[in-house]
């Protein structure tokens, strides 16, 4: 049910590794937050938005993807001019754009699996110190990504109990035995986990 | 860590995907109608706790960063944590662990039912509240170019829906320490 | 391999689940019916460590479930009853492959074991299947072969038809009876134990008969007074 958002391809970014993206989106962040000449940000969001068209995505997946984080950088740009100046206000723009942008194609040409490899690399040195384990991060994942259908599944049998007893579908009333229904499960899928020697001390 | 706390962590923030995949609800007197899914870290502090419901939110944000759609409309990726509205998602992780410190301290299974909603809104607004805008206020001002005080007033539309997420999530908080208690209690 | 019960007690909180059991499994199939709260239940669990007897001590194959508590659960494998649970990771293959990572096998390792023990059910089909779609009696099968896949001599299985219907329910106890490993099953079926070698009967935290099926089923039926 949950599919990643990366896309099949083979763009430079694609091959690239993932630590190296990371860190080239960082840096980037820096520059951005750094520059505040729009006769610099303008192209900046040019060169971002090229970036992003590279990997292959299409012009209207790109803007599906992007439009809602867009809108409220727009909608604080708007601020920015009422408060500030129209200049100061399309400098912001730009500058968030350009990095909802390159963010964007970074998990555009990431996938899940790489990302978790790479989540293991960096919490490799937590492990000595006992602070977290890279086998439990991946495990809860998995285990996010296993139980979401049945959970929502369980929520329209809820739902479906509260319509054939002329109930309204209401968060109040189906929250609760959501909840309490789902976590009840913990003990037993525990259980079978442990059965199976996963966690090792 | 037992295996049952990753268990419960893990399908707390399940149920916080699957928040995302209801109908917003409708609020009759605000224009904007609330997610389901902005309930989550109100929830899991008072359901699972500070520790366990942070984790339950941290592991939420690491889905969103590694490309998976679990927002509310599918959303999801790097994209969203390089926006102007980052420091509230952060602020859904230490927001969930203030507002299971707050559940934890004042609510008790003994208590009459009264004193068990005051302490579970209470939690909800101070973590859920107050410290998911104490997070995204900074970084919407910063990213946006704003001052504090600008940010502040932007922020401040969200407050009356806020208030009523709180009072949902007091409700389901209580209803679940009454169903299937998880919240540990703290002196 | 010998499963040896000694004086093992298991009791929470003032409640005895267990009164002291003497016992010898060395069979191939072995069969345990009793109502629910009899202790059926927590002796399975003694046999893979999920409980720790509070007296006397259980070895699996010579190991005790406490002191050697990992490799005493290594030589067992564990079904539950509900399908749901036991299969943890969203893709099939993935989840049986899970098992085998903290092992320290490589990669390609890895996947040889797992299209084994798929082909070895049938089931190659339903590797790259998301868990959620599968039919309950796929499901249970799945975890099967996630369990036997690390190899374990010895298989449990909890009341595993109780949530299947009859199709489904007749696939498992096909795919049961014909596991080389040797098998221990409670159910409420007892038909499905007519093939077995020993049938144990548990009543009240205790072992109230123990020997071929048709005289231990008759002894449960008595017990039982239905």
């Amino acid at each position: 049910m949950l599919n990643g958002l990366d896309i099949e391809g083979s763009s430079p970014l694609h091959r690239m590794p993932v630590r190296g993206k990371l860190l080239l989106l960082f840096v980037a962040a820096i520059g951005l937050f750094l520059l505040s000449d729009l006769r610099l940000l303008a192209p900046a969001l040019l060169l971002a938005a090229l970036v992003y068209l590279s990997t292959g995505i299409g012009l209207a997946e790109a803007f599906r993807r992007t439009r809602f984080v867009l809108f409220t950088v727009l909608l604080v740009a708007a601020m920015n001019w009422l408060v500030h100046s129209p200049l100061e206000a399309l400098a912001v723009f730009c500058r968030l754009s350009a990095l909802v942008l390159l963010a964007a194609a970074v998990t555009a040409t990431t996938g899940i699996s790489a990302f978790m490899d790479e989540i293991a690399r960096l919490i490799a040195p937590l492990e000595r110190f006992g602070f977290a384990r890279a086998a439990d991060v991946s495990l809860a994942v998995g285990l996010v990504i296993r139980f979401v259908p049945e959970i929502f599944a369980r929520y329209q049998d809820i739902a479906d109990a509260h319509r054939a007893r002329g109930l309204p579908v209401r968060p109040l009333t189906t929250l609760a035995p959501l909840i309490i229904l789902t976590l009840k499960d913990a003990d037993t899928i525990a259980m079978a986990i442990d059965a199976r020697g996963f966690r090792r001390h | 860590m037992t295996t049952r706390d990753i268990v419960l962590i893990a399908l707390f923030t399940a149920i916080t995907v699957v928040l995302g995949l209801l109908p917003p609800i409708p609020l009759g007197f605000i224009p904007v109608p609330i997610t389901a899914q902005s309930l989550g870290p109100m929830l899991a502090g008072c359901i699972l706790g500070a520790r366990r419901g942070a984790l339950a939110m941290l592991l939420m944000v690491l889905l969103v960063a590694i490309g998976l759609p679990v927002l509310s409309g599918g959303r999801g990726g790097l994209a969203i944590l390089a926006g102007p509205g980052a420091g509230y998602i952060a602020g859904w992780i230490a927001g969930a662990f203030v507002c299971g410190l707050v559940a934890e301290r004042f609510v008790r299974e003994s208590q009459a039912e009264r004193a068990q909603f005051v302490a579970f809104f209470a939690a909800a607004v101070i973590g859920g509240v107050g410290v998911v805008h104490l997070l995204g206020v900074p970084w919407l001002a910063h990213a946006g170019g704003l001052t504090l005080v600008d940010a502040a007033k932007a922020s401040a539309a969200f407050l009356p829906g806020d208030l009523i997420k709180a009072f949902v999530a007091m409700l389901a908080g209580r209803a679940v320490l009454a169903g299937y208690p998880l919240l540990p209690q703290r002196a | 391999m010998d499963i040896v019960f000694t004086a093992a007690t298991v009791s929470y909180a003032g409640r005895v689940a267990l009164h002291p059991l003497d016992l010898t499994l060395g069979e191939r199939r072995i069969g345990v019916v009793g109502l629910n709260g009899s202790g059926k239940t927590t002796m399975a669990r003694l046999v893979n460590g999920l409980v720790k007897p509070t007296a006397g001590t259980v070895t699996v194959g010579g190991l005790d479930t406490v002191k050697d508590a990992e490799a005493a659960r290594g030589r067992t494998g564990f079904i539950f009853q509900n399908p749901q649970h036991q299969m943890i990771l969203p893709i099939l293959a993935e989840d049986i492959a899970f098992g085998l990572k903290n092992r320290g096998l490589d990669k390609a390792e890895i996947a040889g074991r797992t299209e084994a023990i798929l082909a070895r059910f049938g089931i190659s089909h339903l590797a790259r299947r998301r868990v959620h779609e599968l039919s309950g009696g796929e499901t249970q099968l799945g975890a099967i072969a996630s369990v036997l896949v690390t190899g374990p001599d010895f298989l449990i299985l909890d009341e595993p038809t109780n949530q299947l219907d009859l199709k489904n329910r007749a696939l498992i106890e096909r795919t049961v009876a014909g596991l080389p490993e040797q098998v221990l099953v409670i159910t409420h079926d007892l038909a499905l134990l007519d093939t077995f070698d020993r049938v144990l009967v548990f009543h009240e935290g205790r072992l109230a008969a123990d020997g071929r099926p048709a005289e231990a089923i008759r002894a449960y039926r008595e017990v039982a007074a239905c």
